[in-house]
């Protein structure tokens, strides 16, 4: 890690991981229909692009062009702010990365930030609900309504990243100093 | 407008909230107009708090939409994901203040929140990719916007890998596939049969591709 920028090479693998969610949230939109299924890749990509770039900002720059894609391809719920559902999960492994390096590694802690970041939907729907002016216990009963499937989609989706991490470094194929 | 009847025809369910071809005078507009009256409608419904002003509102995002010529399966497909949302949102206010004061605020917030969606769906509905890029490309640092445009152009490639590999992991007996994500035993080997592949791909292309983009003059970092 001697500069903070990214390689090319290291902006392009995230940028394919913003790829790998906007594909895989296409497919699976016309087969299943349980809600905050999206989550389960989401994390698991996010907390990929964290663990193969072992950067500050991998995660949060593949969340944004996630988004970003979501919102040219016209993809999600919500308009322009499906951005927020990309980009705050994002912080969130970005956030935890900073903390603990190990983290792609880890089933534990990917479980605890997959939670974290699939509950992050949350905040967009406080955000939203509060700007209208609705009350706080039925602001959260909602988004505690809306968000309990997807935080287990994060979780499961996020337990998913260790053993692939593991993979790819054993194979030598990314940089084992983060694992 | 034919392009969109045709897929109608050939069975394919358009998606909700995506880009629709039109000779509407909505499709004309310029995307940053389309952004502006997004934002305005928006704004307007968080202020809207009496039923008369709400009511406009609708009717003014109504006739937005329906002036984009989008139809109204269109709409229904747009704004269903909402009504269920509008309907958890009010049995939470009746559950909490019972049919004579929770109706209203209910109805109210659910309305609120259907407008404040409304007018991002008719930008969305109505703006070409690369029209809506045109205009990005004006607010977004250089580089964000070449991995924006890099990753938007690598979407039909790596949907086409992902199909290669689940074809060629199916054919030696891998339990990949949509059937097989139903079970969630599946899971951990259908990850292990198509995510390593993929990754590896995707890892040896970023790598060729930055090669190529350094040779073409681009700086080796972001």
């Amino acid at each position: 890690m001697t500069t903070k920028r990214f390689t090319l090479q290291e902006a392009l693998f995230l940028a394919f991981c913003a790829c790998f969610i906007v594909i895989t949230r296409a497919a699976f939109r016309l087969h299943l229909n349980i809600p905050g299924h999206a989550m389960f890749f989401t994390m698991f990509f996010l907390i990929l692009a964290r663990g193969c770039v072992p950067r500050l900002g991998a995660a949060t720059l593949a969340g944004l062009l996630a988004g970003l894609l979501c919102t040219l391809l016209g993809m999600g719920k919500g308009g322009p702010l499906i951005i927020l559902k990309f980009l705050v999960p994002a912080l969130i492994v970005d956030l935890a990365g900073l903390f603990y390096n190990g983290l792609a590694g880890s089933f534990v802690a990917c479980a605890i930030v997959g939670a974290l970041g699939a509950a992050s939907r949350f905040l967009t729907i406080i955000v939203v609900e509060w700007t209208i002016g609705m009350e706080w216990d039925l602001i959260l009963q909602h988004a505690l309504i809306s968000s309990a499937c997807g935080v287990i989609f994060g979780v499961l989706g996020s337990l998913m990243a260790p053993p692939i991490v593991r993979k790819l470094t054993a194979h030598g194929l990314i940089a084992s100093r983060s694992h | 407008m034919e392009k969109w009847e045709r897929t109608e025809k050939s069975g394919f369910k358009a998606n909700a909230f995506q880009y629709c071809a039109g000779n509407s005078p909505i499709h004309r507009l310029g995307a940053g107009w389309k952004i502006i009256l997004a934002v305005a409608f928006s704004a307007a419904a968080i202020a809207a708090r009496e039923p008369w002003m709400l009511a406009g509102l609708l009717a003014i995002n109504l006739a937005y939409y329906l002036s984009a010529r989008l139809g109204l399966m269109n709409l229904w497909r747009d704004v269903r994901f909402f009504l269920i949302q509008m309907a958890i949102i009010l049995v939470l206010y009746l559950i909490k203040y019972g049919i004579a004061e929770g109706l209203w605020p209910g109805l109210r917030t659910g309305c609120q929140i259907l407008l404040l969606f409304l007018p991002g769906t008719v930008l969305l509905r109505t703006t070409e990719g690369t029209r809506m890029m045109r205009s990005l490309k004006k607010i977004m640092p250089e580089r964000l916007s070449f991995l924006l445009f890099t990753s938007l152009r690598f979407v039909p490639f790596f949907a086409r890998e992902t199909r290669e590999i689940v074809m060629a992991q199916q054919l030696r007996g891998a339990p990949v596939g949509i059937r097989y994500a139903w079970n969630p035993i599946h899971w951990k080997d259908q990850f292990q049969c198509l995510m390593i592949p993929l990754m590896v791909r995707a890892l040896k292309t970023a790598k060729s591709a930055a090669l190529s983009a350094e040779a073409r003059g681009f700086e080796d970092r972001l």
